[in-house]
């Protein structure tokens, strides 16, 4: 299993078009972050943070003074003063300024390795049928099984790979433009029960992550299984891809029907759990939890009963 | 050697939606030979060997290589077995070494040694670092029989290994086929639809046409039976035109023609010599009398009914 596993690394970090994800991935960190710090208000950066959020505390309560303002926004605004507050009187300067507001906003960036992976995920089963190679691979002693495996565990590697980049090059880029400074900031945050709470900056940090994470499994996974059924990578990056931008829309469309919760994509967003609002009415994490491993276990079954049980013909 | 078949056949059948393709073959491949699939283009001779390797399942019946069932022990069974089947796609963006480097790794006890040893048995050496999309046809034939022989297999399959190759090549693998055999008693299993080629290359032929088996034969059988029959002999006679009128007043003579290189005879083996005095004795000069190349050729169009498909 090991010797796959190195076999899938080999085909995967010997092309130049990994390189070339590995290194856009590198490229938008730091433009993001740049950008970020450009476009930062400068008063935040020194001591003058209070008056900044004195000013977005005002700016909130005119907005609560106004009578027709709607539920959603009300809770909003007043969960953000409340927050506002907070930092005032413990002392605690927002992230804004900070190294941690950029590296907070590239964790969106996540989306970008759920692509990249479902790529290189698409074109690693079916790109060996689509160039004959997967004759050769086949007839040696290795199960169909274990080389599926291999091939889905070295994606997986992928992932982390190019989660540990995203990382590591955010935390050392936006520290070395703010020189380090607050880098033991906590985050403070409305937790589930409407508390306010001080978080741990970089467990939240990879919370965020690794619930993402989860996505990118389920991505993948579905990848592998149109690639064994279909046999085609345009096929299954193509559909992936499609899936991963419309998925949130089908949802959407659906959200008045109940069933609707049972759809993957309505419980792929696992911070919904984290912000307190989920997709429907008394959707919990375990609701969730249970939807995904009945997928992800649907979508593995499949794909490993064709590969392993189909005929390699063309 | 063992007497033991390396690889059985019984009663192989093989099809996919309502057609037939593979339609009951039963026959042994005796060890240390090297064992010809003949038959014309869509014979079924790439199909028989995807149920041997396991890329394709068997409908019914069952495959044995070295004793064991290649459907129900088939990491076992495969372990003896190297392959090319059709073109050998390899890893175009890898080079040819990486390519050999990863098929070393998924069978035991292929050490770098070995990955050098067979580098330098198909004399890709000075090319074996550069990408394989830049190799030709024939090196990436090379390169596929070097994956094929990497494990040290007893028993090697090589679905048209020709293909591509140019003369010295052909020949290079023939001589290479039969000293593999020689000296390391491996079976070698080659299809192909060129008979003059099986004949210079195989101890045995399986003649496939539409899915059948037709016959297996020693190749020596299969040549020699070929002779006995009626043949086409090319004459160089002169002079040419008596000659010609001579032949066609025999009862003997089946049929004769002239051809740009002399005359076209078709008559019994038997009849040859008495042709042959019976010119003689019109006083006509005989230069030169062949049987034709061609007419083993035909015999095997006439074995798979004019080469026609499905
Ligand atoms: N996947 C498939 N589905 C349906 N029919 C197939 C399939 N693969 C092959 N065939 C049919 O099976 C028959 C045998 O094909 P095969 O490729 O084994 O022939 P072959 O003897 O290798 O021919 P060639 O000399 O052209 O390589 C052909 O008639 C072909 O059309
Ligand atoms: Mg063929």
């Amino acid at each position: 299993m090991g010797s796959l596993i190195l076999n899938e690394n080999m085909k995967l970090y010997r092309r130049p078009r990994t390189w070339a994800m590995l290194g856009f991935m590198v490229a938008i960190v730091l433009f993001l972050s740049i950008m970020d710090w450009y476009h930062n208000d400068k008063r935040t950066e020194g001591d003058e943070w209070r008056n900044v959020v004195i000013e977005e505390k005002q700016q909130r309560s005119e907005i609560l003074n106004d009578p027709k303002l709607n539920e959603e926004n009300r809770s909003y605004n007043e969960q953000r003063v409340a927050i506002l507050d907070y930092h005032l009187e413990h002392d605690i300067r927002p992230e804004e300024g900070t190294m941690w507001d950029a590296i907070n906003g590239t964790a969106g960036l996540t989306i970008l390795i759920t692509l990249f992976t479902v790529i290189v995920a698409g074109d690693s089963l079916a790109g060996e049928f689509s160039g004959g190679t997967i004759k050769l691979l086949l007839i040696r002693p290795a199960s169909r099984l274990k080389i599926l495996v291999s091939k889905y565990i070295s994606m997986l590697m992928f992932g982390i790979l190019l989660l540990l980049i995203l990382f590591i090059v955010s935390i050392l880029f936006n520290g070395l433009i703010y020189r380090f400074g607050n880098i033991d900031l906590p985050l403070v945050m409305v937790n589930t029960e409407g508390e306010i709470v001080e978080r741990n900056m970089v467990a939240t940090l990879w919370k965020t992550y690794l619930f993402n994470g989860v996505s990118t499994i389920m991505f993948v996974t579905m990848a592998f299984m149109i690639s064994s059924a279909f046999r085609s990578s345009a096929m299954a990056i193509g559909f992936s891809i499609f899936a991963l931008f419309a998925g949130t829309i089908v949802s959407e469309v659906l959200q008045a029907y109940e069933w609707s919760k049972f759809i993957l994509f309505s419980n792929l967003d696992l911070t919904q759990y984290l912000t307190g609002r989920p997709y429907q009415e008394g959707m919990t994490l375990t609701f969730s939890a249970v939807v995904l491993s009945a997928y992800f276990i649907l979508f593995n079954l499949v794909s490993w009963l064709v590969f392993t049980k189909r005929d390699v013909a063309a | 050697m063992s007497h033991e078949p390396i690889v059985s056949l019984r009663h192989v059948t093989k099809r996919i939606g309502r057609s037939t393709i593979i339609d009951n073959l039963t026959f042994d491949v005796p060890q240390g030979e090297i064992f010809g699939f003949l038959g014309p283009n869509g014979a079924g001779k790439t199909t028989t060997i995807r149920m041997m390797v396991g890329l394709m399942s068997i409908t019914q019946g069952e495959i044995i290589i070295k004793g064991e069932n290649i459907k129900s022990g088939f990491e076992q069974a495969i372990r003896h077995v190297g392959a090319i089947v059709e073109n050998p796609e390899m890893y175009k963006y890898l080079s040819g070494y990486h390519n050999l480097v990863h098929y070393a790794r998924m069978v035991p006890g292929v050490n770098k040694e070995r990955i050098d040893e067979v580098i330098s048995l198909v004399k890709l050496d000075k090319r074996i670092h550069d990408k394989v999309k830049k190799y030709s046809l024939g090196m990436r034939q090379r390169l596929g029989v070097a994956q094929a022989l990497l494990h040290r297999p007893s028993l090697l399959i090589l679905d048209e290994p020709t293909n591509g190759l140019d003369p010295a090549g052909i020949r290079e693998l023939r001589d290479y086929l039969r000293l593999l055999t020689r000296t390391e008693g491996i079976t070698v299993i080659v299809s192909s639809h060129l008979l003059s080629e099986m004949e210079l290359m195989c101890d045995r032929v399986a003649i496939l046409q539409q899915g059948k088996l037709v016959d297996v034969k020693g190749i020596q059988e299969f040549m020699s039976s070929a002779t006995e029959q009626v043949q086409t002999y090319i004459i160089d006679a002169s002079p040419a035109e008596q000659a010609l009128g001579a032949l066609c007043d025999m009862d003997k003579v089946r049929e004769a023609k002239a051809v740009p290189d002399g005359l076209e005879l078709v008559a019994e083996r038997e009849h040859i010599p008495e042709i042959l005095a019976d010119l003689m004795r019109l006083n006509i000069r005989i230069y030169k009398a062949q049987p034709q190349r061609q007419s083993l050729e035909d015999r095997f169009l006439e074995m798979t009914g004019g080469g026609q498909n499905g």
